[in-house]
């Protein structure tokens, strides 16, 4: 069986990635069932469950460049929904 | 009986009978005249003192036995003696908490959430009002005891040196009964890998209802935001020999947002304790189980304690500002995020700005139901945290890791025999 599975990673058709397969679920499954348990990621929504009353949002956007050619499909360090990692602090 | 109007601020006189207060050397004439014209010290900004009580005895209003406890079903104090029942007033309307937050300016502090004296003992000792027997109660750990001769139940209810007393309490709605039930249903769901000793020791009636020390905070302030944002203006694909790529070409925008808002009642604890959440520590269950519906907190009285524990604030409002600024600006972010939906490939927040205009904080006991167990091999305190007013639960139960890992390998290797099957299949 697993000098078929060798010969067959090193064939045309065999996709390699397929493999990581049982790693990754094993890892995912120890990550699910232990947060599941021990509940570590969670915590009060302030963000949503407190009561808010906002001004309308004001601002401005001024286009400064220009990328013609990436791979990446979203900007690096997206942290627009990551509303508690703070960057830096002005006045 | 009445008390004479003193300024919260000040320590309370000595509690030792007989004993007066030693306030230095003797002045000379001149600085006792200056002493005397100097303006009084300032009071805190909302004085939430409950004058009635001001004896240290809770009385029942019709009959005037101290036999006074909570009744969990109606939240109201019952005499046990002539089961009248009756309640503080609301502090929302008594100390207008609701109201004017667009108008705040500085720090608005109540009287219970003034600093707390760091050289006071936790320890003070009460004069029975009912026999003038002298009481000792830890204020650490709890805000009331039993005078052990005639059975009076002493209360904290004037300000103490320490700062202990809040401003307000909600009192518990949830009944023993049903928070081991919530518990139970909490833990029942995680049996499986459930380290074995906690399965063997789970007991819920254990479960011990305690008034944790929050402060509670309504504020005005104007956040704003910069970074960039991208827009995509093309998506293509290239083949390269038998693989193709993916590109994309976009637009960099300079962002910039801004948004005045207020909160009402935003809640951070009080206990230094409980407010750490980094990851040697499970606080972040207890926290998870807020908000409280603290509309319905009521103006400060001991009696509304009694049968339950409670800890000690230990923060100060000057200690809590920067937490206060933290939240803010992720309320921020989170308003002005709507606003974002033209840059479909992200923005990245690079800087921001917190302006408070005002803040207005009142110390609060917020009651929950807390079964709490040691697990000793990781040295961790582990909770499962009944919200005493919303039934809201949240909780960490310690993990079997030998099962855990059994399982994980086992859907590992499912998922590898499938993988071989399918190269297998393909070759």
């Amino acid at each position: 069986m697993i000098s078929e599975v060798v010969m067959a990673t090193s064939g045309d058709n065999a996709p390699l990635w397929i493999l990581a397969a049982g790693p990754a679920g094993a890892v995912a499954t120890y990550w699910a069932l232990y947060r599941y348990y021990r509940n570590t990621d969670k915590s009060h929504a302030y963000e949503r469950d407190t009561l808010i009353q906002a001004q309308p949002v004001q601002g401005s956007e001024e286009k400064v460049d220009h990328i013609s050619k990436t791979r990446d499909s979203d900007i690096d360090g997206d942290n627009s929904s990551k509303h508690r990692v703070r960057v830096e602090r002005l006045g | 009986m009445t008390q004479d109007a003193t300024p919260p601020r000040e320590p309370s006189s000595s509690r030792e009978p007989g004993s007066s207060p030693f306030d230095g050397p003797p002045l000379s004439l001149d600085e006792e005249l200056a002493a005397a014209r100097a303006e009084p010290e300032p009071g805190p900004d909302i004085d939430t003192i409950n004058e009635s009580l001001a004896d240290g005895l809770n009385r029942c209003p019709k009959c005037g036995s101290t036999d006074v406890r909570l009744r969990g079903s109606t939240g109201n104090l019952v005499c046990l003696f002539c089961r009248h029942e009756w309640h503080e007033a609301r502090v929302e309307e008594e100390f207008g908490l609701g109201v004017g937050i667009d108008d705040l300016q500085g720090t608005v502090v109540a009287g219970g959430a003034d600093e707390i004296a760091a050289d006071a003992e936790d320890v003070v000792t009460l004069t029975c009002g009912g026999c003038g027997a002298d009481v000792v109660v830890d204020t650490a750990h709890a805000l009331n005891a039993r005078c052990h001769w005639c059975r009076h139940t002493l209360n904290i209810n004037e300000r103490t040196p320490n700062g202990a007393v809040p401003d307000a309490v909600l009192p518990f709605k949830l009944t023993h009964g049903e928070a081991v039930e919530r518990i139970r249903e909490f833990a029942s769901k995680r049996r499986l890998f459930a380290h074995p000793r906690f399965k063997k020791e789970f007991v819920p009636e254990n479960v011990l209802g305690v008034y944790l020390p929050y402060l509670v905070i309504d504020a005005r302030a104007e956040a704003s935001y910069a970074g960039r944002g991208e827009v995509q203006t093309r998506r293509w694909t290239e083949k390269h020999g038998d693989t193709s790529t993916t590109y994309y070409a976009a637009d960099v925008y300079r962002v910039d947002r801004e948004v005045a808002f207020t909160v009402d009642d935003l809640t951070i604890e009080g206990a230094a304790d409980r407010a750490r959440f980094d990851s040697s520590t499970t606080n972040n269950i207890v926290n998870t189980v807020l908000p409280f519906d603290t509309k319905n907190a009521v103006k400060w009285n001991s009696s509304y304690l009694v049968g339950f524990t409670s800890e000690k604030r230990d923060l100060d409002v000057d200690d809590l500002h920067p937490v206060l600024e933290d939240q803010l600006l992720s309320i921020g972010r989170a308003q002005v995020h709507d606003s974002l939906e033209m840059f479909d490939r992200g923005v990245r927040w690079e800087q921001e700005r917190i302006d408070v205009g005002g803040s207005r904080w009142v110390s609060m006991y917020l009651p929950v139901w807390l079964y709490s167990y040691y697990q000793e091999n990781t040295k961790m305190l582990h909770y499962i945290a009944v919200n005493a007013r919303t039934g809201e639960t949240m909780g960490s139960v310690p993990v079997s890791q030998p099962r855990l890992i059994a399982a994980a390998l086992t859907v590992g290797t499912f998922l590898e025999g499938i993988a071989g099957a399918i190269l297998v299949g393909t070759a």
